[in-house]
C-alpha cells in the first residue's frame, strides 16, 4: 500500500474541500455515534442551501437547520425537546416556511440509500404505507416521492422509491486507517448504505489505527479505503452521542441542549457557546473541562469489553513447504526449474 | 396486603405480559424497554428482543437511551443492519412490536408526525421512523399512548390500522392475515379492538379510575366490554423488578425530572463551595 496516498486532514480541510452550497449532506450516523464534530463544522463554515438526508435526526439535523444550512430535509424522525410544551429548530422553520421536508418510513429511507449504493435508480419497498399520508402528502419531491408499478412476474402491485445519492456523507467510526478503511461495530442501522451511496464520504474516527490492524478485522470493516475521500481522527468527535467502546451518551450536555432546543433564543446561545466560539473538538473539550472540570467527561469513559477474536488463520501461508518443496508438486524451486528446461518450457 | 406500586409500573407489567415465550419482539424506547426486560426476566425468557437498529437478542442491563444504544447491553446475539430489520417483519419473523401513539382513532391508526397542518405544521412530532412498516407486517402490534390524544379524525395518518374498520385492511391485500394493532395502553385502561367492526372498545380500567373519566376524553361514543375486568394489582417481584431496572421510568417524567433538577443544583452547590 506504500503508493497509496493518505487523506489525514482536518475537519476544517474536509468539510471545505468537499461540502458546498446547495450540496446534497448525509449525516451517516443512525441515532449514536453521530458525526457531532463534523456537524459543527458545516454549521461554522456557514454552508447554505444543503438538502440534508438523515435516519433519524436529533442533535445533529437540530443543529444544522438552527445554523440555517438547510432548506430541503429527507427523513423519517426528528426531534422535539421539552415534549409538548417544547419544540424543535425544525419545527420552527417548518413553521416560518424556511425548511420543506419530506418524510418517509424509516424503512423507505434506508432502502433509497440501498438503491443508490449498489447502483440501481428505484427499489420496491414495503407497501402499507400506500394507505397513510406518507404516501398522499408530498413536498419537494411531488410525484417522484414515491411510484406504483406492477411486478412484471406476479402483477402483485408495488409501491417504489426512488435511489438516492447524495453528495456527500460525513459519518463517524470508531478506528479507520490512513487509507480510509473504516471500522464500525455496534448498532448499524443504516451507515453503509449512508456512506456507500454518496459520491464522496468523509469519515472521522476515535483512532487512527494501522493497515495490519483493519486486515486482522475486516469483518468490522464497514468502508473500504477506495470510497473515502478524508479521514480524521477526532477523539470524543460524536459527543454528546456516545460510540461504543469509547463513551457513552453525555447526558449533561444532551440535556442542555434538549432544553435549549425549544425555544429559538435558547437555541441560538447555546450553538454560540458550544458549536460557533469553539473553532473545532479540541476547543470544544477544553471549553467543556473549564467549564465542568474533567471528570464530567471522564465519568462517560467505556470500561472495556472485547469482543472475542475471530481466528483468522490457515494451515499454511506459502505454496512452498518447509523444505522447500512445493506442497502439491513436491520439487524444490532448483527441482522446478530444471525440470522446466528439461522440457523445453523455457525461453532463453 | 402486597407492596405498593406506582402507576407507571402498573402500566410496563400490564404490556409486558403481551410477551409470550419464544416470540421475536421489536421494542421501542421507554415503556416497551422496561416491559421488554421484565418479560424476559419473568414470563417470556427465550423472546428475542430486538430494536430497529439492528441490535438482535439481547438483555438490557440498564434503560435504554434511544433505539440503537448497544451501550446500555453486554453484548448482542446478531448485529444486522436497519434494512433487514424492516425485512425480516415484512416476512414475517416479528411476532410483536410495540409503538408509542401521538392521536388515534376509532379503528387504531396512528398519527405520530404532525398536529395541525401538515405543510404548515402547529405541532411536529417525531415522524413515522419504524412505526408504519412495523404495524403492517408484525402478527401484532401494542400501542402505548401516554401524553397523546383519541381523534375522530387524525391530523395526518402515519401509521395504518383497521384503516375504515370491519375488514377494510385486509381488503387492501397488502397486509398478512390477522396483522394490526392488538391493543393499546393508556394510563386509564386497556383498550382491545372488536374482531369484526375493529373498533377499539375498552377491556379493563386501572385501579381509581372510573369509566366516564376515560369516555370524557374519547370524541365517539366509547364501547366499554360486557366482561370489564380491573388491572390486577401487580406482584411483588414484579414490582421490584421495573422499579430496580428503569426507575426513572417508575416515577415517571415529572417526579423524575424534579429529583434529576435537584440532583444537579446538589452538584452545583458542591462545585462552588469546593
Amino acid at each position: 500500500m506504500s503508493e497509496v496516498k493518505s487523506k489525514i486532514m482536518t475537519a476544517n480541510e474536509a468539510i471545505r474541500k468537499f461540502v458546498h452550497d446547495g450540496s446534497s449532506l448525509i449525516l451517516g450516523n443512525y441515532t449514536v455515534a453521530a458525526a457531532m464534530a463534523l456537524v459543527y463544522e458545516v454549521a461554522r463554515q456557514q454552508k447554505k442551501n444543503l438538502t440534508v438526508y438523515s435516519q433519524s435526526g436529533v442533535i445533529d439535523v437540530e443543529v444544522l437547520v438552527a445554523a440555517g444550512c438547510v432548506d430541503r430535509l429527507v427523513s423519517t424522525y426528528v426531534y422535539r425537546g421539552g415534549g409538548r410544551s417544547g419544540g424543535s429548530a425544525v419545527e420552527r422553520a417548518l413553521q416560518t416556511g424556511t425548511l420543506q421536508m419530506e418524510d418517509y418510513t424509516n424503512f423507505q429511507y434506508n432502502a433509497r440509500l440501498v438503491a443508490g449504493m449498489h447502483g440501481f435508480t428505484f427499489i420496491p419497498v414495503l407497501e402499507g404505507v400506500i394507505d397513510t399520508d406518507l404516501f398522499r402528502k408530498r413536498t419537494f419531491m411531488g410525484e417522484d416521492k414515491y411510484r406504483v408499478i406492477k411486478c412484471p412476474y406476479t402483477g402483485k402491485e408495488i409501491l417504489t422509491v426512488p435511489a438516492a445519492n447524495p453528495d456527500v456523507c460525513i459519518v463517524h467510526v470508531q478506528r479507520a486507517d490512513k487509507y480510509g478503511n473504516a471500522q464500525y461495530w455496534g448498532a448499524l442501522g443504516s451507515v453503509a448504505a449512508a456512506a456507500l451511496s454518496s459520491k464522496r464520504i468523509i469519515v472521522s474516527c476515535e483512532e487512527i489505527v494501522e493497515y495490519d490492524v483493519i486486515k486482522s478485522s475486516p469483518h468490522l470493516t464497514l468502508l473500504p479505503s477506495y470510497r473515502v475521500d478524508a479521514v480524521i481522527e477526532i477523539p470524543w468527535g460524536a459527543s454528546p452521542t456516545e460510540v461504543i467502546g469509547y463513551y457513552n451518551l453525555d447526558r449533561f450536555m444532551f440535556s442542555m441542549f434538549s432544553m435549549a432546543c425549544g425555544d429559538a433564543k435558547a437555541m441560538q446561545a447555546w450553538m454560540d457557546e458550544w458549536v460557533f466560539n469553539c473553532k473545532d473538538r479540541e476547543a470544544y473539550i477544553n471549553h467543556y473541562v473549564e467549564k465542568f472540570g474533567s471528570g464530567t467527561l471522564d465519568g462517560f469513559r467505556a470500561k472495556a469489553f472485547y469482543s472475542a477474536p475471530a481466528n483468522y488463520g490457515a494451515a499454511f501461508t506459502s505454496i512452498w513447504d518447509g523444505e522447500g518443496r512445493e506442497r502439491n508438486m513436491g520439487v524444490t524451486m532448483e527441482e522446478f526449474e530444471k525440470f522446466l528446461k528439461e522440457k523445453g518450457a523455457l525461453y532463453e | 396486603m402486597s407492596k405498593a406500586y406506582t402507576l407507571e409500573e402498573l402500566l410496563v407489567i400490564t404490556v409486558a405480559k403481551e410477551i409470550r415465550d419464544y416470540e421475536n419482539v421489536i421494542l421501542g424506547i421507554g415503556l416497551p424497554v422496561a416491559a421488554g426486560a421484565l418479560a424476559k426476566a419473568i414470563y417470556a425468557p427465550h423472546a428475542t428482543l430486538m430494536m430497529e437498529s439492528g441490535i438482535i437478542d439481547f438483555e438490557p442491563l440498564l434503560p435504554l437511551n434511544h433505539i440503537a444504544d448497544a451501550n446500555a447491553l453486554r453484548g448482542f446475539a446478531y448485529a444486522t443492519d436497519l434494512f433487514s430489520a424492516f425485512t425480516m417483519a415484512y416476512r414475517g419473523f416479528v411476532d410483536v412490536c410495540f409503538l408509542g401513539v401521538g392521536q388515534i382513532d376509532k379503528y387504531g391508526n396512528l398519527n405520530t408526525t404532525v398536529i395541525g397542518d401538515y405543510y404548515k405544521p402547529t405541532m411536529r412530532l417525531p415522524g413515522s421512523g419504524g412505526a408504519a412498516d412495523f404495524i403492517s407486517y408484525s402478527k401484532r402490534t401494542v400501542l402505548t399512548m401516554l401524553g397523546g390524544e383519541f381523534v375522530k379524525k387524525l391530523d395526518y395518518v402515519t401509521s395504518p390500522g383497521y384503516l375504515a374498520g370491519g375488514n377494510s385492511r385486509e381488503k387492501t391485500g397488502r397486509y398478512p392475515k390477522g396483522s394490526g394493532p392488538s391493543m393499546l395502553l393508556t394510563t386509564k385502561g386497556v383498550f382491545r379492538f372488536d374482531p369484526d367492526t375493529k373498533e377499539l372498545y375498552l377491556a379493563q380500567i386501572h385501579p381509581k379510575v372510573r369509566i366516564e373519566d376515560i369516555k370524557k376524553n374519547v370524541p365517539w361514543d366509547l364501547k366499554i366490554s360486557p366482561d370489564l375486568t380491573e388491572t390486577a394489582h401487580p406482584t411483588e417481584e414484579e414490582i421490584n423488578f421495573v422499579r430496580k431496572f428503569a426507575p426513572a421510568q417508575a416515577a415517571g417524567r415529572k417526579l423524575m425530572t424534579e429529583l434529576v433538577i435537584a440532583n444537579i443544583s446538589k452538584k452545583m452547590q458542591q462545585k462552588t463551595a469546593g
